[in-house]
């Protein structure tokens, strides 16, 4: 049985009972599993990743819970075509805290290169490389392409 | 003793609501704003912390249902195929769009006359130019001049263009070979800094906020002006109705504060600047013994005609690495190939093609747009594929004007003060379905042409209504329009709309350009007539 959310104070985690838990990584494992130099999602989701998903998005909360509810069977193929058929939200849900837990973990990220959205310097007085390549030269050179009310056609090179 | 009547009561601090602000300030009117929603600190956007893609599906969503939140007001769009998306704040919309900034082409107010559809504005591009060009300095544009999409002169903008990007530099490279029309996109984001802010940082966070202020809207812009030249912006102030007069002049409008107090701001001339569903809304809601359908509304088009864009996407994926997480969210380039009509295709008016970044890992991994999604091993394969090795074309095409699409009042959903909300009606034309697959199919040759090796499509996305257009168009003939070719309405001489309620149609382009241009001449001619302007005793 799960705590009462209403009841949960500042830790969502507190929502989920062993058992709901172990569903949890399951279902996270079978989504996305080790393969292909990426580790599987049931062994990045620790309690810190999923706190931070969590906390965050407050609103995952309860349909997570009923993603994770007993009498779906064990397996977890199955549960989730059980919950995207019968519980569209739910199933929504539980996809959504995977993803976003998996995806915020540091090494997940390093391991697919991405350093998170990053300021970069522009150099705006550099000429650049399409003007250099001369390809706005060619658009001009091909003519105006709007229509000119006046005749109805495309305008005449002024 | 009751207040002193304002000049000018403006409803919404959004993109349209601080140009007029700023204008009528300078020119010296005594001018009040009512904003529903509040100021916003950039320090709150998420853009470069790590709850960036999840919070952009919930707080910072731009759907006003989706997000829930107190100031938003809900929309009942069971009848609607596209969500509309808008964001209440000081800066309105402009806080969450993307910033691309092109302008109408000429033959966008002549449809009727050219294609025999359709309506004519009662303005053209040429009339319109020098307040593109004033606007243009006004928010800050980054692009190129002798873009020959368009008619030759007139200033360019005032700062050069902002970066291509690797993906956008292969798709110019595309349309050289293919002999099509490309060009550095006009953005409303700074390459360089100018007027006190600071330059665009490439993180491509635009539509949850811009965290460096490069990105334009009216809270940077124009309202710190406008408040020092002695405007007053109330914030936290939903507006119920606009009063009116037994002379059929409106007299300011009643309000509800943030403890739910109602009040009363009177006002000598009111213009409303809460986008083409909410200042429908408020003409709506303002209906009484007097007006029964609604203010303003003797051609009985308040709330018709609502266009919206339908838009798809087309991405093409690429072996290389392109960083296409970075970059303008905005647009790097833009096409205009196709933009004009040639009713061999099947349909009449055309759409602007912008090439957009496409976000990070999370995005890349849940299921996409187009519903595909990929569990288990493969799983990974499918994000390293997606993941910043994307080009993505936004396809925004022409939306003809249909009196059945339209905003009304709901009669069970209400606002969290119980103001009716709106209802959205609206259906994609068969014109605008035929439209999409046609551009659809081009844009992937661009693609492919351009080096990718497949390319996906989200044919028309849902939550896509960035542009709302139409529900009060301005015109010359009171019968068959809601407003006079300055933004007053017909009916009553001294009330104006403002933002994108006036479009006649809707041309093929991102509207805001345009929306606060026409803005600033509605402002300039209120200056300009303001001794004959018709006021309640």
């Amino acid at each position: 049985m799960t705590a009462d959310p209403i009841a949960l104070g500042d830790d969502p985690l507190a929502a989920l009972d062993p058992d709901a838990r172990a569903t949890f990584s399951a279902l996270a494992g079978h989504l996305i599993p080790e393969a292909h130099g990426m580790p599987s999602a049931a062994d990045v989701i620790g309690d810190a990743r999923l706190r931070f998903v969590l906390t965050t998005r407050r609103d995952l909360l309860e349909p997570l819970l009923a993603a994770l509810r007993p009498g779906l069977g064990e397996d977890a193929a199955s549960r989730l075509a059980t919950l995207e058929r019968d519980d569209p939200e739910a199933h929504a849900a539980l996809i959504s805290t995977i993803v976003f837990a998996y995806y915020t973990d540091r090494e997940v990220r390093e391991r697919l290169g991405y350093p998170g959205q990053e300021a970069k310097q522009l150099y705006s007085w550099k000429v650049p490389d399409f003007i250099e390549e001369g390809l706005t030269d060619q658009v001009i050179a091909r003519g105006p392409i709007w229509r000119d009310p006046a005749t109805g056609r495309r305008a005449e090179p002024r | 003793m009751a207040a002193e009547p304002v000049d000018v009561l403006i409803v919404g601090a959004g993109a349209s609501g601080g140009v007029v602000a700023l204008r009528l300030a300078e020119a010296g009117f005594k001018v009040t704003c009512l904003e529903q929603g509040d100021w916003h600190d950039r320090a709150e956007y998420r853009g470069p912390e790590l709850d960036w893609e999840l919070t952009m599906r919930k707080q910072w969503s731009t759907s006003p249902n989706v997000r829930g939140l107190p100031q938003d007001y809900p929309l009942d769009e069971t009848d609607a195929e596209i969500s509309p998306l808008m964001y209440s704040a000081v800066g309105g919309s402009m806080l969450i769009f993307a910033g691309a900034w092109p302008r109408m082409l000429p033959s966008d107010f002549r449809v009727r006359s050219l294609d025999g559809i359709a309506d004519d504005w009662p303005l053209t591009f040429e009339e319109l130019r020098p307040y593109y060009e004033r606007t243009d300095r006004q928010f800050g544009v980054s692009g190129m001049g002798g873009d020959p999409a368009y008619p030759p002169g007139g200033e360019d903008p005032p700062l050069p263009p902002l970066p291509l990007g690797k993906g956008g530099l292969k798709v110019a490279r595309a349309h050289t070979k293919l002999g099509w029309h490309w060009w550095p996109e006009f953005n409303s984001i700074l390459s360089a800094p100018y007027d006190g802010r600071r330059a665009c940082v490439q993180r491509g966070t635009c539509q949850q906020g811009c965290n460096e202020g490069a990105k334009a809207s009216t809270d940077l812009t124009h309202w710190p002006k406008a408040i020092g030249l002695g405007a007053k912006l109330i914030t936290g102030a939903r507006v119920r109705k606009i009063e009116t007069n037994d002379s059929g002049l409106a007299t300011g409008a009643t309000w509800i504060d943030r403890e739910g107090n109602e009040q009363f701001t009177q006002a000598k001339v009111v213009v409303l600047a809460a986008n083409a569903i909410g200042s429908t809304r408020l003409l709506l809601l303002s209906a009484d013994d007097r007006h029964p359908d609604g203010l303003a509304n003797s051609s009985g088009l308040v709330g018709k005609r609502l266009m919206m864009h339908p838009f798809a996407n087309v991405g093409g994926l690429f072996d290389e690495d392109l960083e296409s997480w970075q970059g303008q969210f905005g647009c790097s380039i833009e096409s205009f190939e196709f933009y004009e009509t040639d009713e061999s295709r099947g349909f009449v008016r055309g759409a602007k093609w912008g090439l957009a970044p496409t976000f990070g890992p999370i995005n890349a991994a849940l299921p996409s747009r187009a519903g595909t999604q990929i569990w288990g091993p493969d799983h990974h394969l499918h994000v390293k594929a997606h993941l910043g090795r994307g080009a993505n074309w936004g396809l925004f095409g022409e939306d003809l004007p249909d009196e059945a699409n339209q905003v009304t009042l709901s009669k069970t959903l209400t606002d969290s003060d119980g103001i009716p909300a709106p209802e959205v009606h609206y259906k994609v034309s068969d014109n605008s379905r035929r439209l999409l697959d046609f551009h659809i199919e081009k844009a992937s040759q661009s693609l492919l042409e351009a080096g990718a090796y497949t390319v996906e499509v989200d044919r028309l996305m849902r939550y896509s209504g960035w542009h709302l257009l139409g529900t009060a168009r301005m015109g010359d003939d009171p019968a068959t329009s809601v407003l006079d070719r300055w933004n007053r309405t017909h009916d009553v001489p001294n009330l104006y709309v403002v933002d994108g309620s006036c479009f006649v149609t809707s041309a093929g382009v991102n509207p805001t350009s345009s929306i606060v241009a026409l803005a600033l001449r509605a402002a300039d001619h209120m200056v300009e007539t303001r001794f004959e302007q018709q006021v309640p005793v």
